[in-house]
């Protein structure tokens, strides 16, 4: 449907974004290089022809045993154009560090937030860089593969209120 | 209509200050919320800050969200969202069992549109093994999950009526609800947790005499939204607390990621069942309604619209449905009938297969969304071509509205909060997972 | 046996290679299954001279001449069906469900392609709707008389027929007539039960004994749709080697008597381990579940057992699950009470105290132990007890053959002798400590696994002073400890066996150790703590990691984590223990070591999350 978004993209930024493929149902695919997604993203947004004014989801992906180790996948949409690109960036283990879009679409905000929470992939850029689900005081990533399935972590215990909004818990990270 | 007559619009004197019945025409869409006060006058005291808790466990947070506002007086100057309450893995545990096995925890995201999320999640593995459901399963997943649409749509008109003070409106809306409830009991066996939908069809075929008892019903469910209908949308309390309150613009509203009737609201006339057509939607004829102004009542009018409209999807499903088989003939991704279980090697080979390793999954990924009650229900799966879901992300559709919440509600009265937290509908299950 | 003679290229001439450079008639490579005088125009000319270059499913594949085609498609990745082809036995070609098309078959037939060999040139293809259709048919042939037993069966879960018929058949039954009937339970021999009505007569079972155990005990006798396999009348299935005919066995009919309807395969996990039965050392699965061993299947090693293991071995997991000292002990007889662990050891460690100045301290090690266990033992020996040398105990020896089975029926014998070298332990036989035991010299000895060659000569341990016996199993020894102390065996450890000719050989932790009981390193560790000791152990992998290059000239090249142990194994969805939960084996894991129950913890100490 739309293979002109993905030769616009493959135009613009050659090396950037490679291995464009037709996903499963026709979608329109592509990787993209870690440290430009930021940059794909705000031409999406930008050029009139593609317009990918919203970000209805991005999450990651959790390849353990592969290398790079992590996914996080952008599934964008435009309203005008009534088209839609998945974006797939790999993520190496030693280097969690993905450029925020938050910047570009706002509504990126929680998606990030919750790859942040769910396997430990930051979003430097990201205005509020915190844990979405679980509670600050929460060791590890539970969506990682490797992140046991019935592990269990003890209660937080309670202490003195130093901040309204963080409660009960040591206070400073908010 | 004759509004004016009513008061919409109007001005009122003893109107709340800052409230839109105080005389100022309905706000363009996406203008921003006037100054509380009209001059310097009427200034409030500078004072204090103050910040308050509201949750997570208030009755006016829906479920368990915790919302921690800092006032000005009446003024919402910050506002910080706190979720997570209700998370139970939904992700992690989907990644656990088999492919089937997943559609339980499917009926516990949207928990009063649980055929919905069972579509939704159908047609992902379906899209992901490439099969086509039988045109019969495809209009019993239209019309179950259009009546399961009225249902959601029921709880929250209900709901706003109950948390702006209309007590009414609340049990009207739930005895209409609770009228399909009991037809999608008689479908699949359970009010909430229906698990009626499987991978490759549907799991049971209606009952004798369900079509025309379903249409009796929403005859009725029709005589009651009209009531509904007529107690709130001229009543001038839930008006002024309604109109001009929560308002997101067009582009915001894109920006933020909303989907459904919350970006509806706000103009965009974007509905996946028209835009993508999934299922047998191309056949039906059926209207999007698409609001100018972006606030709470506009949103509210949306989800009236939507009752009548999803009521018209579901006659035309019973007029155009034909007899015919339930789910795929294939025994890779189906049970085998009953009898050729307990009768055939064949069948009890592919029973076994079924349960205990569940079906296999072409390995790939696949982006799948469909229309739910509140936007864009999204299923991103990854399989390894084994029986159970290498990763299962969901997008669920509140979750940018909730996100957006601290954005729109800056230098609004605390009392506005209250409608918009009802008309974004935020449901606990979905967006927290 | 592959009939060469099938192979010679037809009338239809086999193309030459796409795009192979014209480099002159090379002749065919010497042992091309080809023979050029069959053709008039003669094999295409070698792409790869001394190879056989051919094309499968679009792919081409280079092998060494007489390669079949179903070893070739293996080996870049492509699945051909099969049940009665296995690659250590000869080609029976009887199952029929490897037919593929190939371009040099006599009148476009399918050709089987377990038995055929690849030919220049030759195009293969393995997933055209006339294979596929020809996989249904099989299959639906295989099925007709097959019993409706999936719930019954033990096979059930790890069965070809339900695997293939889910990949390569999913059609419902057209049988409309009563399906033929036959034994259900025919007793072959000791461990094997066959039921007649699951054979599809791959005969595999037949071919494995009279060319694997070179015992021709079966056979096929009737015919048609009455065939079944036999065994000889009057001549039951005996031989050593007939569990071998249960693992090959690809469906239900051969079942062991002594698994059979004991547990599901589905709910059993599998560690890789290695049979404890003879100093062979064969390599196995260990099938458990929660904290119960259930079978050893052997696992493949070419250096060691091939795929096979004798039924001796195949039964040695016994001990494992019964009569399992689980508590402590103090005292003998009467006097016996159950002490905790921690004071049993401290005691321990005080009545060999006494002797140790005397010189009439002994030291018994048992050649059951791993390499782990004993590192530990002989450092305690020799730093907390000063002795100066060891006694051997172990299993008496049993019979020996000359395919696996040996005559000792210790798996760590060498090992034992290894440990006691590298800490300049003397050892020295049984018969001398029974001697030392009558002379009074000995008064204490410390026994290190409670195995003893000569079960007669365990009265004499009554009348020590201390006995301080860490075993298993209730057993002669155990039953004369003034200390007994619970062992946990291999299947609870990780550790590291050497077999007969000095192969060290590593096996994994099945489960946690049962009661509390612990692995012998463990309890010897204790006790050197108690006796003053320095030493500190974490686990098996350290023990290894402090101890291990003591052992590095006699284990050259030897890497302990070839086999990663289970707290380092990623990518296992880990769920605690003790649930039967429906899950394929090996997604469980166990519940970590120590079972402190904070996730936070273990995630921290296996370093998966940086804080």
């Amino acid at each position: 449907m739309a293979k002109a978004v993905i030769e616009a993209l493959l135009a613009r930024f050659p090396g950037i974004v490679h291995d464009a493929y037709e996903g499963v149902g026709g979608d329109d695919c592509a990787l993209v290089e870690k440290a430009h997604i930021a940059e794909v993203c705000r031409f999406l947004k930008a050029e009139p022809a593609l317009a990918f004014n919203m970000a209805p989801y991005i999450t990651a992906v959790d390849y353990l045993g592969a290398d790079p180790r992590f996914e996080v996948v952008y599934n964008l949409f435009s309203t005008t154009h009534n088209h839609r690109v998945r974006l797939r960036v790999k993520v190496p283990e030693g280097d969690l560090e993905v450029p925020s879009v938050t910047p570009v679409w706002r509504g990126a905000d929680w998606f990030e937030r919750y790859c942040l929470d769910m396997y430990g992939i930051c979003f430097p850029g990201h205005p509020d860089p915190r844990r979405l689900f679980m509670y600050d005081e929460f060791v590890g990533h539970p969506l990682r593969k490797d992140y046991p399935l019935r592990g269990r972590q003890p209660l937080v215990p309670e202490r003195e209120v130093k901040d309204i909004f963080r409660g009960p818990g040591p206070g400073g990270r908010d | 209509m004759a509004t004016e007559g009513k008061g919409i619009g109007g001005h009122d004197s003893l109107a709340t200050h800052g409230g839109s019945g105080t005389g100022q025409p309905a706000l363009p869409a996406g203008a921003r919320i006037p100054k509380a006060y009209d001059g310097p006058l009427d200034a409030p005291l500078m004072g204090k800050q103050m910040v308050v808790n509201l949750g997570p466990s208030h009755p006016a947070m829906h479920g368990v969200t915790r919302a921690v506002v800092t006032l000005e007086g009446e003024i919402i100057k910050d506002m910080k969202l706190d979720i997570g309450f209700l998370h139970r893995g939904f992700e992690k545990s989907c990644e656990n069992v088999t492919w089937g096995q997943c559609f339980p925890y499917t009926d516990r995201l949207n928990y009063v549109s649980s055929i919905m999320n069972n579509v939704g999640f159908a047609l992902a593995v379906e899209k992901l093994c490439k099969l086509d459901v039988p045109v019969r399963a495809k209009y019993l997943r239209v019309a179950t999950a259009e009546l399961h649409r009225i249902c959601d749509h029921l709880t929250l008109v209900a709901a706003m009526g109950l948390e702006l003070g209309a007590m009414t409106v609340f049990l009207y809306g739930v005895e209409a609800r609770d009228l399909i409830y009991d037809r999608l009991t008689e479908i699949c066996g359970a009010r909430l947790t229906s698990n009626y939908v499987r991978v490759g069809g549907v799991a049971r075929d209606a009952p004798e005499g369900w079509g025309e008892r379903t249409v009796e019903t929403l005859v009725r469910v029709a005589e009651l939204r009209e009531m509904i209908d007529a107690l709130l949308t001229r009543n001038r309390i839930f008006v002024d607390r309604t109109r001009g309150t929560g308002v997101v613009s067009r582009a915001d509203a894109i920006e933020f990621g909303f989907t459904g009737p919350c970006l509806r609201a706000s103009g965009e006339p974007y509905d996946i069942r028209k835009s993508a057509p999934y299922l047998v939607y191309d056949r039906i004829d059926f209207d999007v309604p698409v609001g100018a102004n972006g606030d709470n009542f506009d949103r509210y009018l949306m989800r009236m619209e939507e009752l009548r409209q999803s009521d018209r999807i579901v006659r035309q499903c019973f007029e155009q449905m034909e007899p015919g088989p339930l789910v795929v003939a294939d025994a890779r991704y189906v049970f085998p009938p009953k009898p050729l279980v307990y009768g055939t090697i064949e069948g009890v080979m592919a029973h076994f297969k079924l349960v205990m390793e569940g079906i296999k999954v072409p390995a790939g990924e696949a982006y799948s969304y469909t229309e739910a009650a509140n936007g864009e229900l999204g299923f991103y799966l990854v399989s390894d071509g084994g029986g159970r879901p290498y990763k299962l992300g969901l997008r669920a559709p509140g979750w940018p509205m909730v996100a957006a919440l601290p954005h729109v509600m800056r230098d609004v009265f605390l009392a506005d909060l209250i409608p918009t937290f009802d008309s974004i509908n935020m449901i606990g299950g979905e967006v927290e997972q | 046996m592959a009939d060469q003679t099938k192979a010679p290229p037809p009338a239809t001439a086999p193309k030459p290679p796409p795009s192979s450079p014209a480099a002159g008639q090379t002749p065919p490579a010497a042992g091309s299954p080809a023979p050029g005088a069959a053709a008039p125009r003669g094999p295409p000319p070698a792409k790869n001279p001394g190879f056989v270059t051919c094309v499968i499913d679009g792919r081409e594949v280079v092998t060494k001449p007489g390669t079949s085609v179903i070893e070739a498609a293996k080996s870049i990745g492509i699945e051909i069906p099969y049940y009665c082809y296995h690659k250590r036995l000869s080609v029976a070609a009887n199952c029929r469900m490897c037919l593929v098309e190939m371009s040099n078959a006599p009148m476009g037939k399918l050709m089987p392609a377990c038995q055929m060999p690849l030919a220049e040139g030759v195009v293969v293809k393995t997933d055209t709707a006339r294979v596929k259709d020809q996989q249904r048919a099989t299959l639906e042939f295989l099925l007709l008389n097959h019993p409706v037993d999936c719930a019954i069966c033990d096979q059930a879960g790890e069965c070809k027929l339900q695997d293939y018929y889910m990949k390569f058949d999913h059609e419902p039954s057209r049988l409309d007539i009563p399906k033929r009937e036959k034994g259900k339970r025919v007793q072959l021999g000791p461990l094997v039960t066959l039921d007649e009505e699951r054979c599809i007569l791959c005969t595999r079972c037949v071919r494995f004994m009279r060319e694997v155990a070179k015992e021709p005990q079966l056979g096929v006798s009737m015919r048609g749709s009455r065939s079944c396999i036999s065994a000889f009348p009057g001549q039951p299935l005996d031989s050593k080697y007939a569990g071998n005919t249960v693992d090959i066995c690809p469906v239900g009919a051969l079942t062991s008597t002594d698994f059979r309807f004991r547990g599901r395969v589905w709910f059993m996990s599998s560690a890789r381990s290695v049979c404890t039965g003879c100093a062979r050392g064969c390599n196995t699965f260990l099938d458990y579940l929660k904290d119960t061993t259930y079978r050893y299947r052997p696992r493949e090693n070419e250096l060691v057992n091939q795929e096979w293991m004798c039924d001796d071995g195949r039964l040695s997991y016994k001990y494992l699950n019964h009569e399992r000292v689980l508590v402590a002990r103090e005292g003998r007889g009467a006097a016996a009470r159950e002490v905790a662990l921690p004071a049993a050891t401290a005691a321990a460690a005080a009545a060999l105290k006494d002797h140790v100045a005397a010189g009439t301290l002994a030291a018994l090690f048992s050649p059951v132990a791993s390499v782990e266990d004993l590192l530990v033992a002989a450092l305690v020996a020799s730093e907390g007890l000063k002795l100066a040398e060891v006694y051997v105990g172990g299993r008496p020896d049993g019979r020996q053959d000359d395919f696996l089975k040996r005559a000792d029926e210790n798996p760590n014998r060498k090992g034992l002798e290894m440990v006691a070298q590298a800490f300049g332990l003397l050892v020295r036989p049984f018969a001398d400590l029974s001697k030392a035991l009558s002379s009074g010299r000995v008064k204490a000895v410390w026994a290190v696994g409670a195995e003893i060659p000569d079960a007669g000569a365990a009265p004499a341990f009554g009348k020590l002073d201390a006995l301080v016996c860490q075993a298993y199993d209730q057993g002669p020894l155990a039953r004369e400890a003034t200390v007994l102390l619970p062992a946990a065996p291999h299947s609870e450890m990780d550790g590291t066996f050497v077999n007969f000719d000095g192969r060290p050989q590593r096996f994994e932790l099945a489960y946690w150790p049962r009661g509390s009981s612990s692995p012998h390193w463990k309890l010897a560790a204790e006790m050197g703590k108690a006796l003053g000791l320095t030493w500190r152990f974490q686990g098996s992998r350290e023990v290894w990691s402090q101890l291990g290059d003591r052992l590095a000239e006699a284990l050259p090249g030897f890497t302990w984590d070839s086999l990663p142990s289970t707290a380092l194994r990623r990518g296992l969805v880990p769920i605690a223990a003790g649930t039967v939960d429906g899950r394929l084996p090996g997604y469980r894991e166990r519940v970590p070591e120590g079972g402190s129950g904070d996730t936070r913890l273990d995630l921290i100490n296996l370093g998966n999350v940086s804080r």
